[in-house]
């Protein structure tokens, strides 16, 4: 490993030529995954992410580059290839702080379970699905697991190690019937070990995913509509997730990207949404205890009682909107630089039961499990599908529908939200942006859009 | 270095492995408002070795090539495989009779001064904003990639493949009154000199311009007619269908459809990795097989499934080539275009929808069922010519049956970035979801 001496030493030798800040990212990450279908462990994949990645940024001009060789001479040798972009002299004596402690509470590390006791547990859970009904042809368990430990030093003094632990569970069952296929999917993750399967009903849950597959299979296609939708809670808050949080990142910000710029104190929204994102809900899978830039990370108020409140900030945009980090600097891997980016972002609960907001409506589409989505920043325009759908007439849920799609815009839908209900939950996603693929949690209690274009195949003549 | 990782895993017990190193050196460059806002420089290799262990196939993945973490992922490799319970096929292959040679010239991209792909990107920026309804250039990208795969494995074999390119684009932002659109165009380039900033953003100005002032249209199903550019994408999303790790874990309906009518006799899909097209050609798949071309559908009947080593073992059938990443890829694949040019496919039309962006493909399909339902936009077809653009509807229907209901299919073919290749396709009739 790269000494610390060595690291004061290399920062220094990349502020040569006039950049006014440097950052060397160290990291060895171990991930595995361990796949079983039909009750028989599959393939067992281990893989390893080492290397480092040097920033330097003059003013407000960024150059990155990463090598997976971790020596002295090898990242001197990036150093000397970035800070050729810079024509200037050194202005700054580089000492780098201590560690600070970071938390660490896992029970039950991968390296620490032996293997067949987690094929165990997936191959139980994947008889657990195929066993639910006769129609299931397939089910498919998985365990995803990742240790990434990182260092971060920079020429203002940071020097932050931090080591995260990530496990995730897929379950996913396919239903046949008359030729019919349909696939249902869980994928519950947690910022912990092992221990995952000690806060998780998963016996529950693989038996939640099996009925979803079978539901689909007698759903009929969603007759396309403009109606009042219900998200439920969880996974639903991917539509706050893609229309309001990527737009409140300062990547988007900064560049006038988003429809949020210049609206800090504004009303963006209905007088019954409040939002946050945060770093530090503790075994959150969106979480960490310091950011990528070696910030701690923390709770951030996005937008309160309908009025936008705060963005999303990393170190280099904070330089370019003149604003304070708010520890949101994330990267998939040494490979990228950091930007900003979410952790577990969510609607804050509200006064609404989840029943009297069904009670309430009396036509509409209830989308009780949504899937991906995407939105495109400059238009603020959205899609979501809707993975397990019902209709509710007259107040009550009645028959299940699939295909639907949701559409909208990112602007208008937050003050088409009339109910907020009291059950916030969290959902476990991967969000990709441009610096990577990262573990983000989604989040909302059970709302109600008053009005949405919904697509789908159904009621074709 | 290889042959002794190699050597240390059989001395370890490990009957056979393979070596499979990748090694990518990359520029990336981006502008934005006339000043370069990314600069990123990097040199990795990545490294996947499979190893069968008590006949068991398991792989590690690392980029740590120190002594110590080789012989740690050797020793891993080894627990894995041994904590597999099924039963198949491990095989490590002693390379095939021959090998395509692939014509594709290398080019030293870095023997072009950066500054000159700054000045390229810079001038690509301000033509697009030159442009009277562009408000922005939301973003540039250039980046430039050597790529050098290495194999070797136990059973004597060695391959080598490097490739060289380059791709840049720039996403601008179109305004007329209240709507805005984004457009871009994706160049990719074997040579530095094939980059012209003019013409790049002329076809991104045209694109972004064309899509402006569009306006929904009411629901209800009609004829539709995805572009070249959408079709591949459409596409891309059900090639893991026609897989045979698919086929024998359950996963596609085309499981027993094998020498079956599954399409319009008029269709042809063909998987070839040296199509002289296409921007990628395969010599090898990553487990050492050599590419072909091969019709995965010939006038409409299912010929059989792409395989890797282990699927063909167990279909008794031979490996194709398509063994990539630890599973089944296509390499380069299409719909065979036809002489039809674009205004005659679409001449019978009375009313219908020309659909030329999608978004959201990874949510709004469901591989198995074939079902899709998708956010897109396009232009309105009225009485056999492109009319009004149309915008924020929502295209809904079942792959299997649009495939069994294709109408017409055009004559202007392209591949995109990701090997897949398609004219323009006429669907019989779509459900458009839109206004009431």
């Amino acid at each position: 490993m790269i000494k610390k001496t060595e690291l004061q030493h290399l920062l220094t030798e990349a502020l040569a030529t006039g950049a006014d800040f440097a950052e060397i990212f160290i990291e060895d990450t171990k991930s595995s995954s361990i796949r079983v279908t039909s009750g028989e462990v599959t393939s067992i994949d281990l893989g390893n992410v080492f290397g480092a990645g040097v920033r330097l940024i003059s003013g407000l001009d960024e150059v990155y580059g990463f090598t997976n060789d971790v020596t002295y001479p090898s990242i001197l040798g990036v150093v000397n290839n970035l800070r050729a972009s810079f024509n200037g002299e050194l202005t700054k004596v580089v000492k780098l702080g201590v560690k600070k402690p970071f938390t660490y509470n896992i029970k039950r590390p991968m390296n620490q379970v032996h293997t067949s006791e987690k094929s165990k547990r997936l191959q139980d859970l994947s008889k657990q699905i195929k066993n639910y009904d006769p129609r299931i042809v397939q089910a498919i368990t998985q365990l995803l697991e990742t240790q990434q430990k990182v260092l971060v030093a920079n020429s203002e003094g940071i020097y932050q190690d931090d080591i995260r632990t990530y496990t995730r569970i897929i379950l996913m069952a396919v239903a046949q019937e008359n030729g019919q296929m349909q696939q249902a999917y869980e994928g519950p993750g947690r910022y912990m070990g092992f221990e995952i399967f000690d806060v998780i009903d998963t016996v529950a849950l693989a038996n939640e995913v099996a009925q979803s597959a079978i539901t689909l299979l007698t759903a009929e296609d969603m007759v396309p509509q403009i109606m009042p939708v219900v998200l439920h809670n969880a996974f639903g808050g991917v539509i706050f997730h893609e229309a309001c949080g990527h737009p409140l990142e300062a990547t988007a910000v900064a560049k006038g990207l988003s429809p949020f710029v210049g609206k800090l104190g504004e009303k963006v929204g209905s007088d019954i949404v409040t939002a946050y994102d945060d770093g530090d809900v503790p075994g959150a899978w969106g979480r960490l205890s310091y950011d990528d830039e070696g910030m701690p990370t923390q709770k951030n108020l996005l937008i309160e009682n309908g009025v936008l409140k705060g963005y999303l900030i990393d170190y280099r945009n904070a330089r370019k909107m003149k604003m304070a980090t708010t520890g949101s600097g994330r990267r998939q891997s040494y490979k990228y630089s950091p930007t900003s980016r979410m952790n577990s972002t969510y609607i804050a609960p509200g006064n609404d039961k989840f029943e009297d907001i069904i009670k309430d409506t009396k036509y509409g589409l209830f989308a009780k499990k949504l899937g991906g989505g995407t939105v495109v920043p400059a238009t603020g325009e959205f899609n979501f599908a809707v993975q397990e759908g019902y209709m509710i007439e007259d107040g009550k849920l009645t028959r299940p529908v699939r295909g639907a799609m949701l559409i909208g815009h990112g602007k208008d839908v937050l003050f088409k939200i009339d109910k907020v209900g009291d059950n916030l939950e969290f959902g476990q996603g991967m969000c990709g942006s441009l610096s990577g693929s990262i573990p983000v949690d989604v989040g909302q209690p059970t709302i109600r859009v008053s009005s949405m274009t919904v697509g789908g195949s159904g009621g074709k003549k | 270095m290889y042959q002794e990782w190699i050597d240390l895993g059989l001395s370890k017990g490990i009957t056979d492995l393979q070596v499979f190193s990748v090694r990518n050196k990359s520029l990336k460059l981006s502008v934005y408002q006339g000043k370069l806002d990314q600069h990123v420089v990097s040199d990795v290799e990545s490294v996947t070795v499979r190893g069968i262990y008590n006949n068991k196939l398991s792989t590690v993945r690392f980029e740590n090539f120190s002594n110590l973490n080789v012989s740690k992922m050797l020793n891993q490799l080894i627990e894995n495989a041994k904590a597999l319970t099924v039963v198949e096929p491990a095989i490590i292959y002693a390379g095939s009779k021959s090998y395509p040679e692939v014509k594709d010239e290398l080019f030293d991209f870095g023997s072009v001064p950066v500054t000159e792909k700054i000045d390229m990107l810079k001038k690509l920026e301000q033509h697009i904003l030159d442009n009277e309804f562009v408000t922005q250039v939301q973003s540039t990208m250039y980046q430039e990639l050597d790529t050098k795969t290495t194999l070797v494995n136990s059973k004597g074999l060695h391959l080598e493949r490097h490739n060289t390119y380059a791709y840049a684009y720039a996403i601008g932002v179109f305004q007329k009154g209240e709507d805005i659109k984004t457009a871009y165009d994706i160049k990719l380039a074997k040579k530095f000199s094939e980059f012209n900033a003019k013409e790049m953003a002329e076809t991104t100005i045209k694109q972004g311009v064309s899509k402006l002032g569009g306006i929904s249209i009411k629901t209800g199903s009609y004829p539709v007619v995805f572009s070249n550019e959408m079709f591949a994408d459409v596409l891309d999303v059900f090639t893991s269908i026609f897989s045979g790790e698919a086929a024998y874990r359950n996963l596609t309906p085309l499981k027993d459809k094998v020498g079956k009518q599954i399409a319009g006799t008029h269709i042809n899909l063909i998987d070839d990795p040296l199509h002289p097209d296409a921007y990628f050609k395969n010599p090898f798949d990553d487990e050492g097989v050599a590419c072909q071309k091969r019709y995965v559908v010939k006038n409409g009947v299912f010929t059989g499934f792409n395989h890797s080593l282990k699927t063909a073992s167990i279909f008794k059938e031979e490996p194709t080539g398509n063994g990539f990443n630890g599973g089944i890829s296509t390499t380069n694949f299409y719909i065979e275009p036809t002489l039809t040019s674009f205004d005659k496919l679409i001449i019978d039309i009375k009313d219908g929808v020309y659909i030329t962006d999608l978004v959201g493909l990874h949510a709004g399909v469901k591989v198995v069922s074939g079902e899709f339902s998708l956010q897109a936009s396009g232009f309105k077809i009225v009485n056999g010519k492109i009319d009004h653009p149309v915008k924020m509807i929502v295209v809904s229907g079942n792959f299997f049956e649009a495939l069994n209901h294709v109408t017409g299919i055009g004559s202007d073919f392209k591949f995109n970035l990701s090997g897949i290749g398609s004219p323009s396709v006429y669907i019989e009739s779509l459900m458009i979801g839109g206004e009431a």
